[in-house]
């Protein structure tokens, strides 16, 4: 396509409007960060303040730290993206690649927990981790990530393995690698990039969520997208620090995102040109 | 000496769901021959290769290499080695790693079988390649990484699948060349899938044609070229096909539409329908014959290109050169009575 003046200016246009509507609330927020609380609820705002890093230190350090909330959110995202990996890729294989009784639907029914509300499931998962006994703990919370991050995983390997031609892994059979020996030296190195863009993809979902930790979690795992909220009282709302925690809670977000940028856009894309998604 | 790869086919027959792809295929391969199936594209040949394979069950029938029943065995479990059309190399693996890999899933050390994988490349002519990955090579360069991969296992069986189709047509002979020179040196046997009836003729000891899930004949390049066996293996086989044409056929003589005659070497006692065959190669101009209007003339340097019509049916003529034919005249043909060859109009067999 000829790149023309007037085309790139439209292009630039385009985009610097879409980043201003999109960084503003991120940038308004790292402002907030660092100003006292006085400035926050300034009117006119002030744009030239004096910045304090005093709610940095109330959130990472204190009575008020949201490390132990982090500390939460790590290991309830690792260990869930982890277990995740861990079921979807073989099940991803199999429903690609193997034939067994039932198969066309249960590709489907893998998929039938995205269709409904999430909203409509926290009540019966409430019921059966009381059952159970998992109500706040790092055991339950995992388990109910697990139910909307799998099938999605799955959902996405697939995708991945379907791209890989069937005659590779004849080949692989014919040269007596067998079929799981196939899978490991032959198939999965060909995944990589899939099985990284999943997991990255699982990682934010869990990393992001809210609505269950706040239902199922508690006092004992309280991740941060819950522990802002400490913030938000009755009385009065701590905006500087509840900014800061924000910011606190998005870095990892961002580095992974900035650090995957072209392996997402990659995983975003395939299938839709054929072939296009491997190398 | 009894030697390794004698592969036999029973009464195979494949289905998927309602179609039949092999009604009833059986196969005699002799341990060392260069094998060929040959057919057009959905004639089940290449369903045949992925039988030997293991990559295909069959619905009924056995398959035995060097007399044992393998029919229910996995490809892994049956040391044979297999071209793919698209030669299935392993994008992440060097050359190197690729041919090696074979020795690698049976427990080879890596030294040896490092040496092994290098004396395969040397082979085929990529032992300078060894570093590269498959996405860094041509397409000629890829194929013989497929073939290093097959023989560096030594295996009983080589299946290969259109190997050369992928490749531009000057690659393509010499490659031909160099596969017919390393199966012979090799001395295994070789099965070769392919639709090209020039690449059958020049590399096979034997060609089985298939059509529609069928074997009809199976016989030397030589045999089938000289006596093909049913009226599709006659049109099949041979560039420009053999001209086909109704006729008359009492005594020993064959009576065409448009009155002309011709003596041949059998004869019937009944007077009978036919489909009269020969080699455009075999007809010349004669002073008697069937009389024929020149349609066009195709010079191709070396030899010319005649099409005729008789009788409003369009045959073709191959002459080493055009002699005084001009386009429009009407001249007689005609041809040895030895290269004549008869069909049944009904079952299209030989007569």
């Amino acid at each position: 396509m000829k790149q023309t003046i007037p085309r790139q200016l439209m292009l630039f246009t385009a985009a610097g409007l879409l980043l201003t509507v999109w960084a503003f609330p991120v940038i308004w927020g790292i402002l907030t960060s660092f100003k006292t609380e006085r400035d926050v609820l300034a009117y006119p705002p002030v744009w030239i303040f004096t910045p304090t890093l005093d709610n940095y230190r109330a959130v990472l350090s204190g009575a008020d730290s949201i490390l132990p909330n982090l500390w939460s959110s790590i290991v309830v995202s690792s260990t869930a993206t982890l277990l995740t990996m861990l079921f979807a890729v073989p099940a991803a294989y199999a429903i690609a690649r193997l034939k067994y009784p039932g198969k066309q639907t249960s590709g489907f029914y893998v998929l039938v927990t995205q269709m409904l509300p999430p909203v409509g499931l926290v009540i019966p998962y409430y019921l059966v981790l009381q059952r159970i006994g998992g109500l706040d703990t790092y055991s339950g919370l995992i388990l109910i990530f697990m139910t909307f991050s799998l099938p999605f995983a799955i959902w996405l390997m697939v995708s991945y393995f379907e791209d890989i031609p069937l005659e590779m892994e004849e080949a692989a059979l014919l040269d007596r690698a067998g079929r799981l020996r196939a899978l490991w030296y032959v198939i999965l190195p060909q995944v990589r990039g899939g099985i990284a863009v999943t997991t990255i993809f699982v990682f934010l979902n869990s990393w992001n969520e809210f609505m269950f930790s706040v239902l199922l979690g508690g006092n004992r795992v309280r991740p941060v997208t819950v522990a802002m909220f400490n913030f938000i009282s009755v009385e009065q709302t701590q905006w500087a620090r509840l900014a800061a925690a924000a910011i606190v809670a998005m870095a990892p977000v961002i580095l992974i995102g900035l650090a995957a940028q072209r392996h997402i856009v990659k995983g975003l894309t395939v299938g839709a040109v054929k072939g296009g998604g491997r190398r | 000496m009894t030697q390794r790869g004698s592969i036999r086919i029973e009464g195979a027959v494949k289905k998927h769901d309602q179609l039949t792809v092999l009604h009833g295929i059986d196969l005699d391969i002799k341990a060392g021959e260069f094998f060929v199936l040959l057919g057009p594209s959905g004639s089940g040949k290449t369903t045949t290769l992925r039988v030997l394979a293991g990559l295909e069950s069959l619905s009924a029938g056995k398959v035995f290499m060097d007399d044992e029943d393998v029919t229910s065995k996995e490809p892994g479990e049956r040391d044979v080695a297999m071209v793919f059309q698209s030669y299935a190399l392993y994008p992440h693996m060097s050359v190197q790693d690729n041919i090696a890999f074979p020795l690698k899933m049976i427990g080879q050390n890596q030294s040896s079988r490092n040496l092994a994988a290098q004396q395969a490349a040397t082979k085929v002519n990529i032992e300078h390649l060894m570093d590269r990955k498959p996405g860094q090579l041509s397409g000629g360069q890829q194929q013989r990484v497929a073939l290093a991969r097959a023989i560096v296992r030594q295996p009983r069986l080589f299946l290969l699948d259109e190997p050369l189709s992928n490749l531009d047509a000057k690659l393509r002979l010499e490659t031909r060349i160099e596969l017919r020179k390393l199966q012979r040196s090799l001395n295994v046997t070789t099965v070769y899938v392919t639709h090209d009836q020039e690449e059958a003729m020049t590399l096979a000891d034997r060609v089985a044609v298939f059509m529609e899930g069928k074997i009809v004949q199976i016989d030397t390049p030589r045999n089938i070229f000289a006596r093909p066996a049913t009226l599709t293996v006659a049109s099949f086989i041979g560039s420009p096909p053999m001209n086909l044409l109704a006729a008359q056929w009492q005594g020993s003589t064959i009576t065409f539409k448009n009155g002309g005659r011709l003596q041949i070497e059998q004869s019937t006692a009944s007077a009978r329908e036919v489909i009269f065959g020969v080699r455009p190669s075999d007809l010349a101009p004669s002073a008697e014959g069937v009389s024929a209007t020149v349609e066009l003339i195709e010079d191709l340097g070396d030899n010319v290109i005649v099409a005729l019509l008789v009788d409003q049916q369009p045959i073709k003529m191959k002459l080493p050169h055009t002699q005084l034919i001009k386009e429009n005249e009407t001249i007689k043909v005609s041809c040895q009575p030895s290269t004549v060859h008869l069909f049944d109009p009904l079952t299209g067999q030989r007569l």
